[in-house]
């Protein structure tokens, strides 16, 4: 484990840190393997800020941050990434927004001004509000045509009873459908400000002009009200949740929560380990049980998800031929259960530990893939856990493995949910010939 | 400034021919301690004869589950001990395996990547499994709207033409593949003259290239006979399919055959692509149009090139839009096709086109991955691995006119298939700007 956790492109030793006198969080690094700059603002802002009859308001604001300012009218950000050869795009989570621009090495500047702009400028034409709020209901209807997306919503949802990661980062159709400019103007001020953001660059640029010049562009904007603290304690679950979701398929589809703690707590690094234990590669537990002797799955997976609060590890899988879904359900409680009582092998708990080393080296390799990690972690913890992580990862043990399975992945701690067929025929087709 | 991006986004490719035919291509890139190895084999679905259609796809997927020195389960624990990983996949040119590793474990991907290719044994057990398997994916498959539409859009632009099939079969002809098949397919094609093995990554040269020679010493040239199939051909009629579905949305495609990648016009598609249905954000006229003007859509688009392989690929118009836009939604698309037919582009389109093209290009050469697969696509396509320095000439010299005669010749605004797949009302009409032509 200790022969790679050294290079520079694993720590953020050559990360620099300066904080503006607004508040305003930089992140600088240097890579200059490809002639590109990333350049990434974060938003400590998501999901989890959003109240009952609100939600979907911190992705609807990502949105209309593309829809126009007084000096970027609409389209413009766009035609200026497409003049400058460049791309963008932007992502809303549960914990925080973020927005990006790659560009060539010798313009990165354009992205700066484009992200000083709309931090504080947006206009909220109500018609461009009205006109944006149809392509959303069309993303949240996407999501829905998929069996996945929809029954991950339904799980999270029957999971949570009172945190907002119950609620879909999309927001729910009827909170959408009412939403109005004049709100989401109010949402973007209480949390688009400089003292609530992160900007990360990364890339082919020498670091003094990046920073001076960012002075130069973010200095101005005012420090904003600190945005209201949440506070979010989810009550402990008391004995197995099921639900079932009906659905257009005939293919039975499940998935298991359990109630997980947040990143960066000490059980996290063994939890992301048994997640890999669990369904990484054809040597994983549940894909030699389960797709290579039962035959019952197309695939399974296990996954601890990094968050800002206590999150969800989620197991789900899809069931293959007429195999009963109760077996399938039974097979990965079964496999649990051996883990928490019988533990793991030295053997698989090494594997594990190589397979997420050299992922983290190797998702490393693009300015974005960087810009992202720095960002992230910056927003849900602090950077020591990106140094730190390979070195707790080596220092779990066996044991570990066993301890986090049997009190986390337990029957009273976890939410079991079916999608099932709602008995509905399957398509038929019209076809016009001509 | 600019001259030393030019520079630095070049890369030096080495290329050797091995005595027994094997074309092997390394770039080295010490970004990181890592390797991509690529081998490429020049078989795939489009040489299935039509009553085993799937069998390249299934060869694919079976490479790594068994050969005559290792077990599935020895392949697997292999790779994954390390942390590396092992694709296998097949499309309807290649059948490709990929593997990514530490830069210490080269020469264990050295051996699994020859073992794999010379030594799969496809033990029977596995090919009962990976038959049930790939049966399952397909009826899985079925529930998502968009995936049916395009099945429906290919059946019907492609005719008896072999990529008129999903690459993974039907169930009936996967039912019917039987162990004896895989052995045959891997016989005929799998030598070493008829594939291509690509390193990108941290490692030295004169250190490689005897490692290669080494692994691939035992592997056998042989003359291929590739089967004939007919040429595809371009609908001279309207062509309409309605698939009924309860769901949110309706997914349309609508288009028809496009483009071969060795077509000359091939650089000007590109910049009409950009402008018509690609580009950054949502610049280009349909998603601008369709998506941000009218809100009918989160994801619409429009590509003839996107597609173009050894095999004619596709020009498509896509929606997935609420059922109550259907006309509207069609029409949106179907004008912005008549208006780049019949209408010259501007020139700040034509120049941002040209810009966003040149521009973006090295986003395509980050990661040794990246340029492990551009390596291969080089070869097949004859593109030269001086392509990075000369694409933007290619694109530059592309004007307005050239705009203007190959939207002429290679889009239909007339004579398109239209497949719907979603709640569509019985009731409703076929939108009238079809049935009037």
């Amino acid at each position: 484990m200790s022969l790679l956790a050294t290079s520079s492109t694993l720590t953020t030793e050559d990360v620099r840190r300066t904080i503006l006198k607004n508040g305003l969080v930089v992140l600088t690094k240097e890579l200059h393997t490809s002639p590109i700059v990333t350049s990434m603002i974060w938003y400590r802002v998501g999901s989890r800020n959003e109240s009952i009859g609100q939600t979907g308001k911190s992705h609807f604001l990502e949105h209309m941050l593309f829809k126009g300012t007084e000096r970027f009218k609409k389209g413009e950000i766009d035609l200026l990434t497409l003049k400058n050869g460049g791309g963008n795009n932007a992502f809303t989570s549960h914990d925080f927004t973020a927005y990006y621009f790659n560009f060539a090495s010798d313009r990165w500047h354009v992205a700066l001004d484009i992200e000083a702009d709309r931090m504080v400028n947006c206009t909220f034409e109500p018609d461009e509000f009205e006109a944006e709020k149809k392509v959303v209901i069309e993303e949240l209807k996407t999501s829905l045509d998929s069996p996945w997306g929809l029954l991950l919503q339904e799980t999270d949802a029957a999971a949570y009873k009172l945190h907002p990661y119950r609620n879909p980062i999309v927001g729910w159709l009827q909170d959408v459908e009412r939403a109005s400019a004049a709100e989401q103007q109010v949402y973007y001020r209480k949390y688009y400000h400089p003292n609530n953001a992160v900007l990360v660059l990364v890339g082919d640029f020498r670091t003094d002009e990046v920073v001076e010049r960012v002075e130069k562009t973010f200095s101005e904007i005012p420090i904003g009200p600190a945005p209201p603290e949440m506070v979010l304690n989810e009550p402990e679950q008391r004995g197995e949740r099921r639900i079932v979701v009906r659905w257009r398929s005939r293919i039975p589809r499940l998935a298991i929560a359990y109630h997980a703690p947040r990143i960066a707590d000490r059980d996290s690094y063994a939890l992301q380990l048994l997640g890999v234990i669990l369904s990484e590669g054809k040597a994983s537990r549940l894909y030699q049980r389960m797709v290579e002797r039962e035959q019952s799955v197309t695939f399974v997976t296990a996954e601890y998800g990094e968050s800002m609060d206590p999150t969800l590890f989620h197991v789900r899988a899809e069931a293959r031929g007429e195999h009963p879904i109760e077996q399938i359900e039974a097979s990965i409680h079964d496999e649990l259960r051996s883990i928490a009582t019988q533990g793991v092998t030295p053997h698989e708990i090494d594997r594990a530990k190589h397979q997420i080393e050299a992922h983290f080296i190797l998702s490393r390799e693009r300015t974005l893939d960087q810009a992202i990690l720095l960002g992230q972690i910056e927003t849900l913890d602090s950077l020591e856990y990106v140094d730190s992580y390979l070195g707790r990862m080596a220092a779990v043990t066996t044991d570990d493995i066993g301890d986090v399975c049997s009190r986390y992945l337990r029957e009273n701690n976890r939410t079991v949910a079916q999608l099932l067929s709602d008995g509905s025929q399957p398509g038929s087709e019209d076809a016009i010939e001509d | 400034m600019k001259t030393d991006v030019v520079s630095r986004r070049s890369f030096q490719v080495h290329e050797h021919q091995l005595s027994n035919g094997l074309k092997a291509l390394f770039v080295e890139n010490p970004a990181i301690p890592t390797i991509s190895i690529n081998a490429s084999v020049l078989t795939g679905a489009r040489y299935d004869p039509e009553e085993k259609a799937g069998l390249a796809l299934m060869v694919s997927r079976l490479l790594d589950e068994g050969t005559k020195n290792r077990s599935s389960l020895e392949i697997a624990e292999a790779i994954e001990s390390v942390g590396g990983a092992i694709e296998t996949d097949g499309s309807f040119e290649r059948i490709v395996v990929s593997i990514s590793i530490l830069k210490k474990d080269l020469d264990l991907g050295l051996d699994l990547l020859s073992d794999l290719l010379i030594n799969p044994i496809f033990p029977q057990d596995y090919v009962e499994k990976e038959k049930e398997r790939t049966l399952s994916e397909i009826a899985s498959a079925k529930d998502r709207p968009q995936v049916l539409a395009g099945w429906a859009f290919n059946e019907l632009i492609y005719k008896d033409h072999p990529l008129h099939r999903p690459s993974h079969g039907y169930p009936e002809t996967v039912e019917k593949l039987t162990r004896d098949d895989l052995l045959d397919f891997h016989k005929r094609y799998f030598v070493p003259n008829n594939a291509i093995v690509s390193i990108v990554g941290d490692f030295d040269i004169a250190e490689l290239l005897p490692k290669v020679e080494q692994v691939f010493a035992g592997w056998q040239s042989r003359p291929i006979a590739f089967p004939v199939y007919p040429a595809a051909s371009r609908q001279t009629e309207p062509r309409n399919k309605i698939i009924n579905m309860h769901a949110q949305q309706l997914n349309i495609y609508l288009g028809h055959l496009g483009v071969v990648r060795s077509n000359p016009d091939y650089y000007s598609l590109q910049v009409l692509d950009t402008i018509l249905g690609g580009g950054a954000g949502f610049t280009a006229r349909i998603p601008q149009k369709l998506r941000d003007e009218l809100g009918l859509a989160y994801t619409t688009f429009a590509s003839i090139t996107m597609t173009a392989g050894l095999d004619p690929g596709r020009f498509v118009a896509f929606i997935g839009t609420s059922p109550e836009n259907m006309n509207l939604a069609i029409d949106g698309l179907i004008q912005e096709i008549r208006r780049i037919v019949e209408q010259p582009v501007t020139e700040s389109e034509l120049q941002d086109a040209k810009e966003y093209l040149t521009g973006s290009f090295v986003f395509a050469f980050e990661t040794s991955g990246q340029i492990a697969r551009f390596l291969v696509h080089a070869q097949v396509y004859g593109l030269g691995f001086d392509y990075i320095d000369k694409y933007p000439e290619y694109i530059n010299r592309v004007t307005i006119e050239d705009i203007a005669r190959v939207a002429r010749k290679y889009l239909d605004p007339q004579n398109y298939t239209l497949v719907v797949v979603g709640p569509v009302n019985q009731d409703e009409s076929i939108p009238n700007a079809i049935t009037k032509n």
